[in-house]
């Protein structure tokens, strides 16, 4: 025996080795796949990445299923996770367009030293208004990026585009092992649900976009766990970190914020409700009940009573819906939300099958408590179905009864989706657990069958069958979920990402100009200048992405390129040098060349390096407030290219 | 974690003789502000970044969980410094702004409050 748990313990450790090297390919091959233009990664992402990643989530599932160290385990499920997440930052030039780009716009002007005098650098009208901007989100995320890049000396450019990916990957697989085990489930239990988070859409796009909601989500995980652990200690410690966490999570995100605080209001009352119910249960239950209203209210609740913190916000509650939408699409909207439009089946198939597992066996797991009320773990499991129950609440609400959210509600499915990964691994582990009792009750046949005795056919289908599912049936249909749900998380239809050429344009623009400058351009030309040197910033100003001054400039400028609008958008910025960027594949090609043969027309200087920007597909155009007439700038050259 | 020795290490860093750590962690705040201001090498950041890490994410880790495995309390005290950092940092902005000579203030004061918890903490385990 000690020989065969040693050949056991040598094929683990090879397992291992080649689940890393597997790993290791897989980054190879996301960095093979890395482009300067386009749209989706499923345009670029190479033909082996998938299969790839197919067979190391199977060996990985594998080597969870056996007696190696929870800590080893967890830890490649952390490499595992950082590379699931890793797909915007790695593939596209600068992460996913706008969302996270505008954000790092933002944490640029902390970074460089534009914010002074407090967040944020624009005047605020009232005191509300002043809280609404420190409490934003940004402030947080910007302090935190802002920290690490400094520490790291490392661009914030980088470190905001891997922060959410690396910290994502690395602590929620640890915040759902430890949920998991609050509600009973042992370590191989936990670590397929720290696994299982990679099957859930949404916590998969979550996890890959550097955004304050994305934060604030981690910290909700966490909150939440503690509060778990809360119900059944009285340990100060665990007090102090729930409410750290969610004092954290609403720095971040107001969304997360709300959510923490209204759960956390629902363990004090839950744990209060579980002491008290001996004494007067009618009473605890009423107060229980209450809470639970409450707690689903609060979130709507909140976001119309931000306007009082925002005067831009303006959520309301409505029933529009019901006299605008056919009956039909209302049923679907509750039961199937944003998925009714323009999603296939096998998408909706993905995102809803995880969720929905996990209620029927919560409510299995509840059913199976009914006649034990001192059930070990019996008040985590319910506290987490109530959880679950308020999501889904909230969620309908926001869907069907308000309007003019400050964010989409489908970003409560993160929420549902990461509570719903301990339940999903618990049922998944007790049917494997089943198996294997089945499989030990017919251990004398299966040694049969290894020492060749004559045994029916029928038998030894019947255990060639159970070990065939075990050990190769489940880590592949496991494997395959997280492999497909890929498919379901990073957007199959997107607009054209930013492109190398722009940045290259923003850089040498940022890199070749010693005054105050101004760039015109339309909304991609700011993202991109956004993640080199943020938006409104003094010194090289580019306009926020839906500023209509901004907007109509560009549109003028399209319309009629002469240097009067660009001598307009120096007065209004204060600054000595305006450029005006064209991009072919944004206008389109004959619009391009028209503003192109319009702008030659009129003089305008152009401002390219030796050989242009990608080729000639964009231009960039200079007006110097100094130097009204045209004249040659020994770092740049006037072209006059055949095009034009 | 025996692969790492990480229990050794931890026992060695909580017990912080003679505040060694602790000052360990003031001179790596030093390295980080001269690299910062002067030579910008990232691999001098990056090395000196993680053994601020590794010291100050052990201190939380021990002081907030200790019944837990030694892999967990080191995550879970890397997860409380990054909070930490990113609330002191926060505050920071807020008041005024982040620039070198407040991110350094930004170290100096959660380094000093991760020694101060882990002090209490043993002290507390002592009695």
């Amino acid at each position: 025996m000690p020989l065969s748990k040693q050949a056991l313990t040598k094929f683990l450790h090879i397992s291992e080795i080649l689940y890393l090297f597997l790993v290791l390919l897989l980054f190879y091959l996301l960095f093979l796949s890395r482009t300067g233009e386009a749209r989706t990664v499923w345009e670029v992402l190479h033909p082996a990445f998938i299969p790839t990643l197919f067979i190391a989530s199977s060996l990985l599932l594998t080597i969870l299923f056996t007696s190696e160290k929870t800590a080893h385990k967890l830890l490649l499920i952390i490499a595992h996770s950082v590379l699931v997440h890793s797909l915007f930052s790695i593939i596209f030039p600068a992460g996913d367009l706008s969302g996270q780009q505008m954000v790092l716009g933002r944490i640029r002007l902390v970074y460089d030293n534009a914010v002074l005098h407090g967040w944020f650098p624009w005047t605020v009208e009232t005191v509300p208004s002043l809280f609404y901007e420190w409490f934003k989100g940004q402030s947080f995320q910007a302090a935190l990026s802002v920290v690490l890049s400094r520490m790291l000396s490392i661009d914030i450019f980088w470190v905001h585009l891997f922060l959410i990916p690396v910290l994502w990957g690395f602590f929620t697989p640890i915040a759902a092992f430890l949920v998991t085990k609050t509600l009973g489930g042992n370590d191989k239990a936990a670590v397929l649900s720290s696994l299982l988070l990679l099957v859930f859409p949404y916590l998969t796009y979550f996890g890959a976009i550097s955004v304050p909601n994305s934060l604030g989500f981690i910290f909700l995980f966490y909150s939440v766990c503690f509060m778990l652990k809360n119900l059944d200690s009285n340990d100060y410690k665990n007090t102090l970190l729930m409410w750290s966490f969610s004092v954290l999570s609403f720095l971040s995100h107001s969304l997360t914020g709300i959510m923490s605080f209204s759960l956390l209001f629902l363990a004090m009352v839950y744990k209060s409700y579980r002491s008290e119910k001996g004494t007067s249960p009618a009473t605890a239950k009423i107060s229980l009940a209450i809470s639970f209203l409450f707690c689903a209210s609060l979130l709507p609740l909140s976001l119309v009573y931000l306007r009082f913190f925002a005067p831009v916000l303006y959520t309301f509650f409505t029933l529009d819906r019901f006299y605008t939408l056919p009956a039909e699409e209302i049923v679907g909207l509750f039961f199937l939300g944003e998925l009714i439009y323009g999603f296939d089946l096998k998408t909706i198939l993905l995102i809803m099958i995880g969720p929905l597992l996990a209620l029927l066996y919560a409510i299995y797991l509840l059913y199976k408590f009914r006649r034990n009320p001192t059930a070990k773990y019996r008040a985590q499991i319910s506290f987490l179905f109530v959880t679950y129950l308020i999501i889904l609440i909230d969620y309908r609400i926001l869907k069907l009864f308000m309007a003019d959210l400050p964010f989409n509600e489908e970003r409560l499915w993160v929420i549902d989706e990461f509570l719903a990964s301990p339940f999903v691994a618990l049922a998944i582990y007790s049917a494997t657990s089943s198996l294997k009792k089945l499989l030990k009750t017919t251990s004398q046949q299966t040694m049969s069958i290894i020492s060749r005795s004559s045994l029916s056919w029928r038998r030894v289908l019947r255990i060639g069958g159970l070990l065939f599912t075990l050990n190769i049936l489940t880590p592949m249909i496991l494997g395959g979920w997280i492999s497909y749900s890929l498919h379901a998380a990073y957007p199959q239809v997107a607009p054209l990402q930013t492109i190398w050429y722009e940045l290259e344009a923003v850089k040498y623009i940022e890199e070749n100009t010693k005054e105050k400058y101004v760039v015109i351009g339309d909304v991609w030309t700011i993202y991109a200048g956004e993640v080199i040197v943020g938006v409104n910033n003094p010194r090289a100003y580019y306009f926020l992405e839906f500023d209509k001054t901004g907007h109509d400039l560009f549109v003028n400028m399209s319309r009629d390129p002469s240097s009067q609008w660009l001598l307009s958008a120096l007065n209004r910025t204060n600054t000595s040098v305006a450029y005006f960027i064209i991009t072919e594949p944004r206008l389109g090609t004959q619009e391009f060349d028209n503003i192109l043969s319009k702008a030659m027309r009129a003089h305008l200087q152009t401002y390219v390096p030796p050989g242009g920007f990608g080729n000639g597909k964009l231009y960039v155009f200079r007006y110097d407030k100094a130097k009204t007439s045209r004249q040659e700038n020994p770092l740049t050259e006037t072209n006059t290219y055949a095009r034009a | 974690m025996d692969l790492f020795q990480l229990d050794k290490l931890e026992k060695l860093i909580v017990h912080d003789y003679k505040l060694l750590f602790t000052l360990s962690s003031y001179v790596l705040i030093l390295a980080i502000y001269m690299n910062l201001s002067t030579f910008q090498f990232s691999v001098l950041g990056i090395v000196a970044s993680l053994l601020y890490f590794l010291i100050n994410g052990i201190f939380l880790g021990h002081a907030f969980f200790e019944k837990e495995e030694a892999f967990f309390r080191l995550m879970l005290g890397f997860l409380l410094l990054i909070m930490l950092l990113g609330f002191v940092g926060w505050f920071a902005v807020i008041i005024y702004n982040l620039d070198v000579v407040r991110f350094t203030l930004v170290l100096f004061v959660v380094a000093t409050i991760c020694s101060l918890i882990n002090r209490k903490v043993k002290h507390k385990n002592a009695t």
